[in-house]
């Protein structure tokens, strides 16, 4: 990370300027502009253009259903429309409430993993260090589905920890009530889920599979690249391990770790294979990227895209942060190596 | 305080990087170790410091003979300066002197109002009170030493610990900086080691000299003693430029005479070159201002350097292929150490 | 009395921390997948393997991500090479959006993908369109309607019940490795090898040939493997834009989704063990060439 975007800027000018055949370089930019006009813009703005296929107003009505007008008498099969409506936008905020749910435990947890990671890979040496590294980074080549397959094989029925797991019995944290002071303590879950698998609790586990690397990942080359002698000079000044990690590392990996938290938190949202697999397509495990499928399915393309279009403008704010984030970097870089 | 280390060894996979070393530093004295790189110079000041802990079966490392081979880093009272300084990039120059000062437990913090006193005080002594909001990516490399040495500095080290302090820094900056060194140590007297490769600078600045070479100290002793009295062939030649003959001993036995440039004296007449004046033949000459280097070329083909004063050479008027005569004025001769 | 204490604090703590949860979330369910295969005794495994429809399903996964692969070959590399080489409008706003398939979840992908080439999408309706547009040009002029509606249909994108939307998707996930893979080694490359060997006479195809080619190579292969490792494991936004017909246009993940849902799960072990043991070869095969190159630098 250190040096290149300083230097990459300076030495592309020089790039630029020797530039051969102005033919093929003509085709080459043709091919490029098309190719990736084709692949990647067209997509990109066909999610917007099917989302708006009914207007603005179509859009909304995905997520907020039109009530019947005031005082109007409305036949039978309108009236089942305006019913149907109402549970298809249900169905849709409830996969949204899902997602996120999932996201605010995943997330976190993975930040903790990222730092405890990076500090353990980075900052000392020990024998097995290069092992750990890559058993880290595993899950990026192991398929979103076989993701999803191996949790349905330990904890499903039949799975090596089944027995145990499908009678698993844990408290559904969006039933938390008000029971009121006569029951002693005035909050209680009304629901209990039973067992793990097909429920959001391997909704979260296989979500953490998936994004498991992202956050250690982007931490550790500029770990390791800073070196230790900062964490050194404060700890000879007397500071304590936690204060050194907070005023000193964490500063000094800051956007490092933005960066990670932003991709482990567009793939959390994302993430279809392994979530589709441990979901068990039950309509309440639907999170959003399993709702677009079952839109889809429904030939309710409209719908379909109007939640993609939710998810896309995430991965259109993940790509600008990122650029930002690089642009930063390389500007605080490059006034570090102004004065020197 | 007086620091006191015995047989300290330290090996890093097998290899010895320093092997029974025994030091004495009094109270109040600046030592330079001094020694090519790989000598474990640097080790050394880390076991020291606590950085590095030494091999099981070591001596203690004493500091007023109290052992602290097992105390923390931040428990010694040290102040360490790195070689590239691990200033704390994104804290100002106010903030990086104060932060040891600041991490204090509670307890033994002083007031804001004293930090601030303190550490303005700090910046008079570095004489950079203008800079104190300046970070350290707008600072030279000579302010910034200077800021790392302030903080080391502001916790009020027992000893002051620096690694190879000028090694970074231009060759005029590194002669400035060095005496302000020697000043600010006559003006705070605190204990204080440092490290360096650069003879020169070990000489000019230290009270005493550890010279280090392949894990050992080879000499210890006052500059001037280690210059006219080096107790090795190796210390002989590191510091600084010789001519080396080959000889018999008093004794009869095969051994090498080591002789400075400055130490032979040259003459057109074999009489006044003085006893066991040997021809040569004059073939370069190279001016360096104060000092002129002749190389002669002897009957049997070595070459031999000498160095005379420029007031010197205008009286010998020496030309290429001139014949004169030099005899050795101030020759070493060292039995050759086959153990090396 | 230990000497052997680290200074720098927390490796038991973060190292416990990071060895439990890797253990528990990943290495743990791993170690179900191959106990569940294991379990399979060696015919069975076989039979499993060499069920049509999974042989089916496997050599589509192959061909499709190897097409893919193919295309992102050539195109990551004109892609490369054009954005790091050339200035041209929008160059920063193409080289930003290389990024999108990473960021955009499959599962949009595949739907906006099976969209684009339905017959009324559109890049799957050109023919459609062009027809269209030519006859109401030639109306506006009087002169009728020249083209039959379906003159052009050929041009419709072959997708029902096809690969070629497969392969198309697959493209897409794959495109960004091998660009951001290669686009470094191009920016770190010093234009002043090209200068000396330009004034030693070389023209331009000679000097990418001998010159430059050879130091992209390794980063370029191991783009490709990536995109390719990629692509077999792919799931979401191909299962949107295939037919999937089980035995011809259905991937060998979809067969493991397949055979979950009929409760069959040691076989759908089996193919998953199938499937990872292929990324971890290709992994094993990028991890060599790496190495293989950071020692060939070194000698250089």
């Amino acid at each position: 990370m250190a040096g290149a975007p300083l230097a990459s800027t300076s030495a592309t000018l020089n790039r630029r300027a020797a530039n051969g055949n102005p033919r093929v370089r003509a085709l080459l930019i043709a091919l490029t502009i098309g190719f990736l006009s084709i692949f990647i813009l067209a997509p990109l703005v066909n999610v917007f253009a099917q989302a708006f296929a009914k207007g603005l107003d179509g859009y909304l009505a995905v997520f907020w259903p039109p009530s019947p007008p005031e005082g109007a008498t409305l036949g039978v099969i309108q009236q089942r429309k305006l019913a149907e409506a109402a549970v298809q936008s249900e169905r849709t905020w409830s996969a949204i409430r899902l997602t996120l749910a999932v996201a605010a435990v995943v997330v976190p947890l993975n930040i903790v993993f990222g730092l405890a990671a990076a500090w353990a890979t980075t900052k000392f040496r020990f024998r097995g260090r290069a092992l750990l590294v890559s058993l880290i980074d595993l899950p990026f080549s192991v398929s979103p589905v076989v993701a999803g397959l191996v949790f349905v094989l330990l904890l499903g029925r039949n799975g090596v920890f089944g027995d145990w797991a499908t009678h698993l019995s844990w408290p559904d944290p969006f039933s938390l009530r008000w029971v009121g002071f006569d029951a002693g303590f005035p909050l209680d879950f009304e629901r209990d889920f039973t067992g793990v698998i097909f429920t959001p609790l391997a909704i979260v586990m296989a979500s953490i599979f998936v994004t498991f690397p992202f956050v250690a990942r982007s931490l550790t080359p500029l770990m390791e690249s800073q070196g230790t002698d900062e964490e050194l000079a404060a700890l000879s000044l007397g500071a304590s391990g936690w204060r050194t990690f907070w005023k000193i590392t964490a500063p000094n990996v800051k956007w490092a770790l933005l960066y990670g938290v932003i991709l482990c938190t567009a793939r959390a949202f994302g993430e279809f294979g392994a979530v589709s697999v441990v979901s068990g397509h039950i309509d309440v495990n639907d999170t959003m990227p399993l709702r677009i499928e079952k839109l889809w399915n429904e030939y309710n393309n409209q719908a379909a895209f109007t939640v993609a279009s939710v998810l896309t403008l995430l991965a259109v704010f993940t790509l600008v942060a990122k650029t930002a984030i690089e642009w930063k970097t390389a500007r605080d870089h490059a006034t570090a190596e102004g004065k020197q | 305080m007086t620091i006191e280390i015995r047989n300290i060894s330290k090996s890093y996979g097998g290899e010895r990087i320093l092997r029974d070393i025994d030091l004495k530093i009094n109270s109040g004295e600046l030592v330079a170790l001094l020694g090519p790189s790989g000598s474990g110079k640097t080790t050394l000041l880390r076991v020291i410091a606590g950085i590095e802990q030494a091999d099981e079966g070591s001596g203690p490392v004493l500091f007023d003979d109290v052992d602290v081979s097992n105390v923390d880093l931040g428990k010694r009272r040290i102040g360490f300066v790195f070689q590239h300084y691990a200033l704390f990039k994104h804290m100002n120059v106010f903030e990086n002197i104060a932060f040891g000062l600041r991490a204090k437990p509670r307890r033994e913090r002083p007031s804001e109002a004293q930090i601030r006193e303190k550490t303005q005080s700090l910046l008079d002594l570095i004489q950079l009170g203008n800079l104190s909001q300046r970070y350290p990516s707008q600072l030279s490399g000579g302010q910034r030493q200077r800021v790392a040495l302030a903080r080391a500095l502001a916790v009020e080290p027992r000893v002051l610990l620096l690694d190879e302090p000028f090694g970074a820094l231009d060759a005029t900056v590194r002669r400035e900086l060095r005496r302000w060194l020697r000043r600010l140590h006559d003006t705070i007297h605190v204990t204080t080691i440092f490290v360096t490769h650069d003879q020169e600078e070990a000489l000019e600045v230290s009270d005493r000299v550890a010279v280090m070479n392949a894990g050992r100290i080879e000499q210890y002793a006052p500059p001037q003693e280690v210059y006219e009295k080096p107790a090795s062939p190796f210390v002989f030649k590191f510091l600084g430029n010789y001519n080396l003959f080959h000889g018999r001993t008093r004794g009869d036995e095969p051994g090498e005479a080591l002789v400075r440039p400055h130490d032979i004296a040259i003459a057109r007449d074999p009489n006044a070159a003085g006893a066991s004046a040997r021809p040569g033949v004059v073939t370069h000459i190279g001016f360096g201002g104060a000092v002129v280097k002749i190389e002669l070329e002897t009957e049997d083909k070595t070459h031999v350097d000498v160095e005379v004063s420029a007031p010197t050479f205008r009286d010998l008027n020496l030309k290429r292929g001139d014949k004169v005569w030099f005899a050795l004025r101030n020759a070493q001769e060292y039995v050759p150490d086959f153990v090396i | 009395m230990s000497r052997h204490h680290r200074v720098i604090p927390g490796l038991p703590l973060t190292l416990g921390y990071t060895l439990f949860y890797l253990s528990a979330l990943v290495l743990l369910p791993l170690a179900a997948l191959a106990l569940k295969a294991g379990q399979m005794s060696g015919p069975e495994l076989y039979r499993v393997l060499t069920d049509p429809v999974v042989t089916a399903s496997l050599r589509l996964t192959f061909a499709a991500s190897t097409i893919a692969a193919l295309v992102n070959a050539v195109f990551g590399l004109i892609v490369a090479w054009t954005l790091v080489r050339y200035d041209f409008p929008f160059r920063r706003l193409f080289d930003a959006i290389i990024d999108f398939p990473f960021a955009l979840p499959t599962a949009v992908a595949g739907l906006t993908f099976a969209n684009l080439f339905l017959k009324d999408g559109w890049l799957g309706g050109v023919g459609g369109h062009i027809t269209a547009g030519i006859n109401a040009l030639a109306h506006t002029l009087g002169l009728g309607a020249p083209l039959p509606a379906d003159a052009l249909d050929f041009l419709t994108f072959p997708y029902t019940g096809q690969t070629g939307g497969i392969v198309v998707v697959l493209i897409f996930v794959g495109l960004p490795f091998v660009v951001r893979t290669v686009q470094p080694v191009l920016l770190e490359w010093d234009p002043e090898f090209e200068t000396a060997a330009r004034s030693l006479g070389a023209d331009s195809a000679t000097i990418f040939r001998r010159v430059i080619f050879p130091e992209i190579l390794p980063a370029w292969v191991s783009g490709v493997a990536l995109a390719f490792a990629r692509a077999v494991g792919e799931y979401g936004s191909v299962i949107f834009i295939a037919a999937n017909i089980p035995g011809r246009s259905q991937i060998a993940p979809l067969q493991i989704v397949t055979r979950l849902d009929d409760f069959q799960y040691a076989q759908a072990a089996a193919i998953g063990v199938a499937l990872l043991t292929i990324s971890l070869l290709v992994l094993l095969v990028i991890n060599g060439l790496e190495s293989f190159s950071r020692r060939h630098e070194r000698q250089a």
